[in-house]
């Protein structure tokens, strides 16, 4: 009896030790992470004292001394390039580790090794199959290749590392001890890893297999009509009427068999508009001041931490500020004594799928070019956190890796005969991170366009504006040389004609220098008018916001930042601008209830902006999203057929000049409907569901409030996001700011004699949620105003307030 | 005593050790000098419930709670203070129970002893 009681007294002690011990389902162990030794309390910084702090690292040739300014900023002095990176790589782990850790563990598909669930598990395998580490493990080779790349990325790791060293349980990352993991060693692979899913995120989305399944249903003619190789409004990157002054190469020729074959049901994500940036350059002779100024904001799908990290690196020959990417070496978009750069995304078509045909189920052989060939196999080692590992086999043909897998283990794999292979430029050996290592010493134009010879993906427009008076812009990437159309739709995998062939010269990439129109902008649009000799896609983002940049920098003389900051966050809409007159007076008055009498008041007397408090604002966007849906779905929207709608483009010129288009009529009724029919409805709905959500019309209905724009925490974990902010802005406009998509950074440099730089992100420096810095800058950016950018000259800089120093010693 | 000896033996432990040293110590604690079952939960429960909580104070007041009070949203009890009390409270249980253990672990021995010597 005592025997039994005493065994009782040791037993709850310990379950009790292991229970509050353990992680169950997402919850994270109690009592461990609530301790307040070395748990979650440990994570709370202290906000009002800011103490120096020196540190010994091995590797160091020299000091290095880190100045923090008053938003948590590291202004970075070394006196080497080795120590530069390295203190780069330190100070970014120092405020980032754990968003550094988690991006490259989702690029690597190495998500379930940490998260069990299926979505992690899915995303795994989707990372692994679409080639994520073989394209990362390429562009290593390339980085390795170079001495200078070389240097830059073994420092950045090994400075990283330092600071891993320096960790214990108590001060990890706070989500570390939510999702209770450890962090692993860096190493260069990780910052492959990284830029490769800038790739993936500005340079995956692919519609051939929608566009396929269209043109199977629709056939060649239609098809053409409402994809055109051209939108109908565009104004494009490079100005009209622009002489391309090379002697162009030999376009490889269409094949006679160019229709597309059947295909396996490979889908990727869909494009998603409102990924796309703004940038432009002002001649001085356009600026009060007679210098240039350069701004640009890049759109991207909004986190905390923020996805930016800003630092300014200086050492012997580099002296430069602005954004990196936690995980890469150097500064992304920036400016230096001498210039200015920045990038939007381009959308050239640089990712293809091929049927292949095999011989067999073993897909040991498939055939090409009118003989069977060998494919390649990649294990691909899933390791699960808590059960064993998921292995998953990829075949490679010589296009890349053939995405769909018939292995028995997925049982949607058993109805699909074949798979197709995917070519995508991500796969290919590169060294993105020279180009900015020169951009980020460059003096002058030459040295812009050097650099920009080093890069090869995703795809960008780099803007360039100089002390010198140059501005400068370039769609720049290494882009496959087509035919027309070559990767609009599926592709032959057994043809030779349907492979790339080689590359359009860096040189020959569409470029302008010191238009005479005194500004050069981009905003994701089409590169070029239809003069360009080659082909490099055949849809590129809708035209508005380019426009309106345009028609605003056109009327534009004496400008200063004032001007150009109220730029950046204009909410105008030339959609609206377009559509309304077209739209309004097809309503018919009479059969609107009370509400959606008012609710036209309210658009008809709208100024045409996107701006917080516009109830016109709402009605406009879910009253034209309505009427795309009305005039498309019928048609395109066909169970176990993915297809998409035709453009925003062709929507809008089919409305303005094909009143009586067929695709007004719905095939799902008996009577004939007409774009009459459709407006009327599509507006009323648009009413009726604000009502619905609201009530009557009232301060509800305005567009900050429908839209509930927000910032979420990376990991979605709920209290670590932004609360909704009262924005405007909308997709269509140059304040591109959707839901939790928008301007990850706003920068404009005035550039002089002494450069001044502007800027703001939604976040803050820190990582930490449990940090003052963690969202200090999101008011400031929510507001649309800028903070003035601390460019010092020498670490005792007297310019800007500093509140803590940092040396590191070897 | 038992009290005391418990707040300061895991203040010093815990700098270093896993949370779980506070099951320890309270079981050892009681089961050495622990004089009724009602002592050895009480104090165990209000010498780790006042150090986890004194100790969260100290970390939170400088951060002004903004921690605490996002971890509170994240774990659903909203309020920072709320979050506060759950981590004395879990903590407290947890060692009152332990010390609880230790003490009739304890009085189980002798029992056993003086039964073995009786036989």
């Amino acid at each position: 009896m005592n025997k039994l009681k005493a065994i009782f007294c040791i037993i709850i002690p310990i379950s009790l030790a292991f229970l509050f011990n353990t992680k169950i389902g997402s919850a994270p162990p109690v009592l461990k992470f609530l301790n307040p030794f070395m748990g979650f309390w440990q994570n709370a910084e202290n906000n009002h004292f800011m103490f120096n702090h020196k540190v010994k690292i091995k590797g160091t040739i020299d000091q290095v001394e880190i100045v923090f300014d008053d938003k948590m900023i590291p202004h970075i002095f070394a006196q080497n390039d080795h120590d530069l990176y390295l203190a780069q790589g330190y100070v970014t782990a120092m405020h980032r580790l754990w968003q550094m850790d988690f991006q490259t563990r989702f690029a690597a598909g190495r998500i379930s090794e940490v998260v069990v669930s299926e979505p992690a598990r899915e995303s795994d395998r989707y990372q692994r199959r679409m080639g994520m580490v073989y394209g990362a493990e390429n562009s290593l080779k390339g980085m390795m290749a170079d001495p200078k790349s070389k240097e830059m990325i073994l420092a950045y790791t090994e400075g990283i590392n330092a600071y891993i060293k320096t960790l214990s349980h108590s001060n990890y990352p706070l989500e570390y001890k939510i999702l209770d993991f450890k962090p692993e060693n860096w190493t260069p692979l990780k910052c492959a890893l990284l830029l490769k899913q800038m790739s993936a995120i500005l340079a995956m989305g692919s519609d051939e297999f929608y566009m396929t399944n269209i043109l199977k249903k629709f056939g060649p003619e239609i098809t053409k009509n409402l994809f055109p190789d051209y939108p109908f409004k565009e104004d494009p990157i490079i100005p009209v009427g622009t002489k391309w002054n090379f002697t162009q190469l030999p376009i490889p020729k269409t094949p006679e068999s160019f229709t597309a074959s059947q295909t396996g049901d490979v889908r990727t994500k869909e494009k998603v508009e409102g990924i796309g940036s703004n940038n432009w350059a002002l001649s001085g002779s356009k600026t009060a001041s007679g210098y240039p100024i350069l701004a640009n904001d890049p759109h991207l799908e909004l986190s905390l931490p923020s996805i930016w990290y800003q630092i300014q690196l200086h050492a012997p020959g580099i002296n430069t500020y602005g954004v990196s990417l936690p995980g890469a070496p150097g500064i992304i978009i920036g400016f230096n004594q001498r210039i200015a750069w920045g990038v939007t995304n381009v959308a050239a078509d640089v990712l293809d799928f091929y049927q292949i045909k095999f011989k067999d189920s073993s897909h040991n052989e498939y055939w090409y070019n009118n003989k069977w060939n060998k494919t390649t196999k990649r294990l691909e080692v899933i390791k699960i956190r808590g059960s064993k590992d998921l292995i998953d086999t990829v075949y490679y043909t010589h296009q890349g890796p053939v995405v769909y897998l018939q292995k028995s283990n997925f049982a949607k794999a058993n109805s699909v005969p074949v798979g197709d292979a995917l070519r995508w430029i991500a796969h290919d050996r590169s060294n993105e991170l020279m180009t900015f290592y020169y951009l980020n010493r460059g003096k002058n134009y030459n040295d812009y366009r050097k650099a920009l010879t080093y890069y090869t993906a995703p795809a960008q427009n780099f803007v360039f504006a100089s002390v010198d008076n140059d501005i400068a812009i370039t769609p720049n990437g290494k882009f496959p040389l087509k035919w027309k159309n070559q990767g609009k739709f599926i592709l032959d995998g057994t043809d030779p004609a349907y492979d790339w062939h080689g590359w359009i010269p860096a040189s020959q990439n569409p470029t302008v220098k010191n238009p005479p129109r005194g500004f050069v902008s981009s905003a994701n649009q089409s590169s070029t008018d239809q003069s360009y000799p080659y082909y490099l896609n055949w849809e590129f983002s809708p035209y508005e916001r380019g426009k309106r940049i345009n028609d605003r920098l056109t009327a534009m003389n004496k400008a200063t930042l004032d001007s150009i900051r109220l730029m950046q966050t204009d909410n105008y809409s030339i959609l609206a601008e377009n559509l309304i007159p077209a739209v309004l007076p097809l309503l018919n008055p009479e059969k609107l209830n009370a509400t959606q009498k008012e609710a036209l008041s309210y658009v008809t007397k709208w100024n045409k902006r996107y701006d917080a408090d516009e109830i016109a604002a709402s009605i406009f966007e879910i009253w034209t999203k309505r009427l795309a849906f009305d005039i498309w779905d019928d048609e395109f929207t066909v169970k176990g057929v993915p297809m998409r709608y035709p453009s925003r483009d062709r929507t809008v010129e089919m409305i303005l000049k094909e009143p009586a288009a067929k695709w007004y009529d719905n095939v799902n009724t008996s009577q004939k409907e007409t774009l009459s029919d459709l407006v009327n409805e599509s507006f009323r709905y648009s009413c009726d569901s604000l009502e619905r959500r609201f009530g009557p019309i009232n301060k509800d209905w305005r567009w900050s409030n429908v839209k509930q724009s927000n910032v979420p925490h990376l990991a979605k974990i709920p209290g670590f996001g932004s609360k909704v902010l009262q924005v405007g802005g909308a997709k269509s406009t140059i304040n591109a700011l959707s839901e939790t998509n928008g301007p990850s950074w706003r920068m404009v440099i005035e550039l002089g004699k002494n450069p001044k730089g502007h800027g703001v992100y939604p976040g803050g420096q820190s990582g930490n949620p449990g940090s003052k810095f963690y969202d200090n800058m999101l008011d400031t950016w929510a507001s649309g105003h800028l903070y003035d950018l601390f460019y010092m000259q020498t670490p005792d800089d007297q310019s800007g307030k500093v509140i803590s120093r940092l040396k590191i010693s070897k | 005593m038992v009290f005391i000896v418990i707040v300061i033996i895991c203040f010093l432990l815990q700098m270093i050790a896993p949370w779980w040293v506070i099951i320890v110590v309270a079981f050892a604690t009681c089961g050495i000098i622990g004089k009724t079952g009602k002592i050895a939960f009480w104090h165990s429960f209000f010498a780790i419930c006042l150090l986890w909580i004194g100790y969260s104070l100290f970390k939170s007041l400088p951060n002004d709670n903004l921690l605490a009070s996002r971890v509170a949203v994240m774990t659903g009890v909203k309020l920072w203070w709320a979050l506060l009390l759950v981590t004395g409270i879990l903590s407290g249980l947890v060692a009152g129970i332990s010390g609880y253990c230790g003490y009739q672990f304890r009085m189980a021995m002798l029992a056993k002893k003086t039964d073995d010597k009786i036989a």
